[in-house]
């Protein structure tokens, strides 16, 4: 027992290793990586060129691959795609990790395929036998561990105690983690992000690539038992929450001694096949289930998927459709042109199959925002059930019904427990259903027929049947024709409209009385259906289906075809079946390399980087834009609005808007005091294709308090966003000390003296009161001597404090290195009157010394109390500035109720 | 909404022509002219996993060049257009035998080795002869697909091999009182091997103490403990005299291997794939497997037959110097089984004489392979396979080719 434990650790130590970093990568930006093991498998395929092939050392070759190869892979990726891809939505975050997963691996084979026989190296297949970084052959050291394993389980710690103390005592660790906190309140920090990103990226991908080199030598140069690795690892993540790196690494330990002791003890699970091989997938949907419901969307929705514009919304029907009837028509004279056994036909027939399988992401994800990586489950659940039910005598339509709907049964059954599930929880149980359905349930004999699988005969219709692949095309044609009108209905109808309304605003849906639960699990079982008819005419047309024939992974590279096409319209799905059934017979055609396949698949990932609305989306939009500009061009305007949020800019540049802005200048420039040192020149900003600012001018000088006022929704914050660089403007300037820096980030502007404390609380709540002071200040007991408040509770998280403490600490730092210009949004909001008190007296200190203060209010008293200058605000202008002393209250009434004075 | 349904129903229209305009039988056998007969294989030349049978090509190269050099089958040389990679993906072999048969006019498929060949039914219904190792289920009991040594995934009932368990004895010196353990892997395929093989050793006298299907199936265990612990002390308490190894993958068996002997096993080791000259390069390997009984299905290249002998010339001769492998080996008898069919059916040659042959009381005897008989082996293994010993960093053959009767497996 004890035996099986200590040799479970040290197996757990790999998976403790990959999955930290699995875990790190995510919570520093959010992208889950799937292919975090890839990354791992290549790693160690430089490893074993180095250490087998050239003959190096195991210790001079790891540590090239682990500390040279791997970080600089991390980092390429992250320039390449990952930053991309933080603000890409959610689906192509996924798809295009999935590319990596594929691509990764075959660059690695196809570079070793190569360089092997003009550099002599040993070829990288099953053959290989990679070694260890410890001597080779490995000695034993005691109890029976040998070298490896005893190197394995000593880097793991030292590992895991070098990453405690990176995070924890340094100040890359403190900005690492103050950015996975809260990524915008960082940048305001002058932390940058999108460096703490590349740092995390580097450092993911180092700790990969070192559980790469460390089992190799027990795994063997197989990409397959990587991406296993990598499931196992991916358990250790959730039970670490995805956030925890201790959690993530002790949960991987605990994982390897769980297997040992399975392995051990547990021979009642002999009897159902694959049962034990599951473990690590059992317990991932169960850590999913149990340790990360959603606290930030509801029922699986993930609404920062935005649909793309309409590009063709201005098109006439007849128009839209042109592309796609005159194809429908060339394919179908093409095809009848051909014989009966014609290769290219029945290529194109497998493409329309894998088509109608594609559809059913349409429906799951295209509409119902829900990334499914279940779908072949789906597709061979259906097919075998057929099957089954057509070998047990059942006529053959009847078999294919009772299929489809095996397959819709399913998919309601996995809905129910997932959809309690958010975004990438819910990705992450259907991938763990997906490789729970491939290891245990179609492994039962008695369901799959065994290795042989069941036969089943072509459709019949009386004048042909479906061993014609011409007819194949057809009824295929007329099948996806069908789920197109489908999806069509479905998004007008009154259902579909809830669907929509579900995923795009959750919260405002359930409350109108709109059953989120109830429309996604219609969506599943449509999908589940679609996909299961689709693997049923997949089984038809090989005559005969397997337990294998559809595995898990083939579901993640279709959602990655689908997703690249375009996953919200049929045509994507139609386009991506044909392009994966005949794209690889043209390569293979033309001699390339599988491997170039799956290298030019994978690099898919980075264009959906750019473009996550995928190749259909990206042609539509290319086509607007070039008609826009041949209007342009056509039209005698001079000035094209391309984006209405640029009208409102020549609207504030124009005389009337001038006019409205009166004599602002002329009040701000104030004779004899010095130069403003921040100051905003007619800025026009907005979000999206609102616009909020139309024109404001603002000054503010050092040692001056400068209150703005006005009413909700005036502007105010906004205003504030875009001093602090937080939110880009469309029009006018930002001038800090006299320079521009109206381009420079967030961060930048941070660093140069620019510190907003925004509306709510601007602290980290996941971090320390002490981790909180230092984003700021090098040593923080100048605070504490302040502030005794703080001091007695640094050590605890900031997150836990009462609000009035959570805004001293907020501002605290800036008593100790005060800022150029301190904005503070809203700082007295949901305060006792005691601590407002405290902090306008705060706001007096920094007066005196020197910094220059914006302070947002809405209600004005207390403003006005510690106020030098006054701003009113409304509707996205000043409407007035003038000195404290000539506010009155007819200004207040004149500039909260809108009536000019 | 109509415009669509206008669409569909002209589409089901044309459906209906489609079914009018059926090619005529072909008036000449396809892949087959006055001096050529076309052939091309399906291997797993590349997979995620990393296993390849890419050597199966040389193999059948080299056979079918020496039969060209004698001047072809009935004036009719061999064209072989190599083989196609089907990725260990079914859908990728179903695609491969339909491109090899509609596109590339391909009279027969040679050698077919991909352990999870999609295109099985694909020939059977078009009547294209496919020869090559039949590992899986999807050749027993077609017409088309001839296995080299028959089919090795009999149905129950169907015979089940007893060559191993016999060979063994035979080596052993006897097997009464002898106890064997045989671990195979988790998942249907790795335990219906397991059953075969327990019953071949079972069959041969030995008593069986052990049948583990505990490893898991993706990727070897990082610790061997606890499988290694069950074996130990499987034979009430003590290890077993044997242990068999069902499970594919020099990495597993080296680790498993590594480990019982690290626990102090000091009884025989068997299994199917370690019959391999890669694993003598890396002399940890080679050292981790010494002593292992490997259980080739062919006469081994150390044999002193003529039949060997001829091999390694003729492959020689297409590759100087290359590594003989089993796939090669595979690929090689293959070929060599086709060409026999090939010349006993004549000058006269169309796929229904060539199965109507094939499948007439075919009977094919060859110290390279043992015998093959068919229509009889469509349904069961030829029974006959050889044992090689790993001594002192080189194998030696054991035990030549032998074939023993089939049992009927439960």
């Amino acid at each position: 027992m004890l035996a099986y434990i200590l040799s479970g650790l040290v197996t757990g130590a790999v998976f403790a290793v990959m999955a930290s970093g699995l875990t790190l990568s995510y919570a520093a930006t959010g992208v889950f990586n799937f292919a975090h093991g890839a990354v791992g498998f290549l790693t160690a395929l430089v490893f074993f060129e180095l250490n087998v092939g050239l003959g190096w050392p195991g210790w001079a070759a790891g540590l090239l691959a682990v500390l040279g190869f791997a970080p600089l892979l991390g980092y390429g990726l992250h320039r390449a795609m990952f930053r991309g891809l933080a603000h890409a939505g959610e689906t192509a975050q996924i798809v295009a990790t999935i590319g990596l997963t594929i691509a990764l691996p075959a660059l690695g084979l196809l570079i070793a395929d190569l360089v092997e026989e003009p550099f002599g190296l040993p070829p990288a297949d099953a053959t290989a036998l990679p070694h260890g970084v410890g001597p080779y052959p490995a000695v034993e050291v005691a109890f029976g561990f040998d070298s490896d394993q005893v190197i394995t389980f000593c880097v793991a710690i030292l590992v895991a105690a070098g990453l405690w103390l990176f995070m924890r005592h340094t100040p890359y660790g403190l900005r690492m983690r103050a950015s996975v906190d809260r990524r915008r309140l960082a940048t305001l920090r002058g932390i940058d992000a999108d460096a703490s990103s590349a740092l995390a990226w580097t450092l993911s991908s180092a700790l990969a690539g070192l559980a790469g080199v460390l089992a190799v030598p027990v795994v063997g140069l197989d990409s397959g038992a990587f991406t296993v690795l990598l499931f196992a690892s991916a358990t250790a993540s959730v039970f670490g929450r995805l956030r925890s790196i201790p959690w993530t690494f002790a949960a991987g330990l605990g994982l390897g001694v769980v297997q040992n002791l399975v392995a051990g003890y547990a021979d009642f699970a002999a009897e159902i096949t694959g049962l034990r091989t599951a473990v690590p997938v059992l317990l991932l949907f169960a850590g999913l289930v149990l340790l990360n419901r959603s606290r930030e969307r509801v029922a699986g929705s993930a609404a920062e998927d935005a649909p793309p514009p309409d590009y063709l919304a201005d098109l006439p029907v007849w128009r839209r459709r042109l592309p796609w009837l005159v194809s429908l028509a060339a394919l179908l004279v093409w095809t009848f042109t051909r014989p009966a056994d014609d290769f290219y036909v029945g290529v194109v027939a497998q493409g329309l199959v894998l088509a109608l399988i594609f559809c059913s992401f349409v429906v799951v994800t295209g509409i119902g925002g829900m990334v499914n990586l279940a779908q072949a489950a789906f597709a061979a659940m259906a097919a075998l059930t057929c099957g089954w039910a057509f070998a047990s005598g059942w006529p053959l339509p009847v078999a294919i019904l009772v299929g489809v709907l095996a397959a819709a049964a399913v998919g309601v059954l996995v809905a129910m427990p997932a959809l309690r599930l958010g975004g990438r929880i819910l990705t992450l149980a259907t991938l763990a259903l997906a490789l729970l359905a491939d290891q245990v349930l179609f492994q039962v004999d008695a369901f799959s027929n065994g290795t042989i699988g069941w036969p089943l005969p072509a459709i019949s219709f009386r004048v042909a049947d479906t061993t014609d692949p011409r007819v194949r095309v057809v009824l295929l044609l007329v099948l996806i024709g069908l789920v197109g009108l489908l999806v069509r209905n479905l998004e007008r109808s009154v259902s579909g409209r809830a669907i929509l309304a579900v995923r795009s605003a959750p919260a405002a849906a359930a409350t109108v009385g709109v059953s989120g639960p109830r429309t996604k699990i219609m969506l599943f079982a449509l999908a589940s259906a679609i996909a299961g008819l689709g693997g049923v005419l997949y089984a038809t047309s090989k005559g005969s289906i397997t337990a294998t024939d559809l595995p898990a992974f083939a579901g993640f590279v279709w959602l990655a075809v689908v997703v690249l096409q375009g996953v919200r319209r049929i045509g994507g799905a139609v386009l991506g079946g044909l392009i994966a059934a005949v794209f690889p017979e043209l390569l293979a055609g033309w001699g390339v390399s599988a491997h170039v396949g799956a290298i030019l698949f994978g690099t898919g990932g980075m264009i959906l980087a750019k473009h996550p609305d995928g190749v259909l989306a990206q042609l539509a939009e290319a086509r607007h834009r070039r008609r826009a500009r041949r209007q342009a061009t056509a039209s005698s305007s001079p000035a094209p609005s391309p984006a209405p949020s640029a009208a409102p800019a020549t609207d504030a540049l124009s005389p009337r808007g001038r006019a409205a802005l009166g004599a602002v200048p002329e009040n701000l420039a104030e004779p004899g005091r010095a130069e403003p040192v921040l100051r905003l020149e007619g800025v026009v900003a907005g979000y999206g294709d609102v616009t909020v600012l139309r024109g404001v001018d603002l000054a503010i000088h050092p040692g001056e308090v400068v209150a703005l006022l006005g009413a909700n929704g005036a502007g105010k914050s906004t205003t504030c966003a875009v001093a602090a660089g937080d939110l880009p403007v469309t029009a006018g300037a930002i001038l800090l000390d006299g320079d521009d820096v109206t381009g420079r980030p967030a961060h930048r502007r941070a660093r140069a003296g620019v510190l907003l404390a925004p509306e709510g609380r601007g602290v980290f709540p996941g971090l320390t009161v002490e981790e909180n002071l230092r984003t700021w200040l090098e040593s923080p007991d100048p605070v504490y001597e302040r502030l005794p408040q703080l001091a007695a509770r640094r050590t605890v998280l900031a997150g836990a404090l009462s609000g009035g403490e959570q805004q001293l600490l907020t501002l605290a730092p800036a008593l100790v290195r005060p800022p150029r210009v301190l904005i503070a949004d809203e700082p007295s909001l949901g305060l006792a009157p005691l601590v407002v008190e405290q902090i306008f007296a705060l706001f007096a200190e920094l007066r005196q010394r020197g910094v220059a203060l914006l302070l947002v209010e809405e209600k004005a008293t207390e403003a006005l109390a510690v106020a030098d200058r006054v701003a009113f605000m409304r509707l996205g202008r000043i409407t007035w500035t003038g000195p404290r002393s000539e506010v009155d209250a007819d200004r207040l009434t004149a500039a909260y109720l809108g009536v000019s004075s | 909404m109509r415009r669509e349904l206008v669409v569909l129903a002209a589409v089901v229209a044309l459906a209906g022509c489609a079914a009018q305009q059926k090619t005529a039988p072909g008036a000449q056998t396809p892949g087959v002219t006055d001096t050529t007969v076309k052939v091309g294989g399906v291997l797993t030349k590349t997979s995620a996993s990393g296993y390849s049978t890419k050597d199966a090509e040389l193999g059948a190269r080299a056979r079918f060049e020496r039969a060209n050099a004698a001047g072809g089958v009935h004036g009719r040389k061999i064209e072989f257009v190599g083989a196609e990679d089907d990725t260990q993906d079914a859908a990728k072999g179903d695609a491969a035998a339909k491109k090899l048969v509609q596109k590339d006019k391909v009279f027969a498929l040679v050698p077919v080795h991909a352990p999870n060949f999609g295109g099985a039914v694909f020939l059977e219904q078009q009547g294209v002869p496919w020869f090559g190792w039949a590992t899986g289920p999807q050749w027993c009991g077609t017409r088309t697909g001839f296995g080299y040594n028959g089919c090795l995934a009999p149905k129950p009932g169907a015979g089940s091999q007893t060559w191993w368990g016999n060979q063994m004895a035979d080596l052993l010196g006897g097997a009464s009182g002898k106890t064997v353990y045989v671990q195979t892997s988790d998942s249907s395929g790795s335990k219906y091997g397991g059953k075969t093989i327990s019953q071949s050793f079972q069959a041969a006298g030995f008593t069986l103490v052990g049948l583990n299907s505990a490893l898991p199936g993706a990727a070897p265990p990082a610790d061997w403990l606890p499988y290694v612990n069950k074996i130990m002390t499987s034979d009430g308490g003590a290890p077993p005299d044997i242990v068999v190894s069902i499970i594919a993958g020099t990495k597993f068996n080296v680790g498993l291997y590594s480990a019982l002997k690290k626990a102090g096993y000091k009884g025989v080791l068997s299994d199917a794939t370690s019959y391999d000259a890669a694993i003598l390069k890396d002399p940890a390997t080679a050292m981790a497997l010494e002593g292992v009984v490997a259980a080739p299905m062919f006469e081994p290249f150390e044999s002193s037959a003529p039949e060997i002998a001829q091999l390694r010339q003729d492959v020689e001769k297409v590759s100087p110097g290359a590594t003989l492998t089993q796939h090669l080996a595979i690929g090689y008898w293959s070929a060599d089984i086709f060409l026999k069919m090939l010349e006993q059916t004549g000058r006269d040659l169309t796929r229904e004489k060539f199965l109507a042959t094939g499948n007439g009381s075919f009977l094919y005897e060859n110290a390279g392979f043992g015998k093959i008989q068919y229509p009889k082996d469509h349904a069961e293994p030829n029974g006959c396979g050889a044992l090689v010993k790993l001594e002192g960093g080189a194998y030696r053959v054991a035990k030549s080719m032998k074939c023993f009767d089939n049992v009927p497996l439960k």
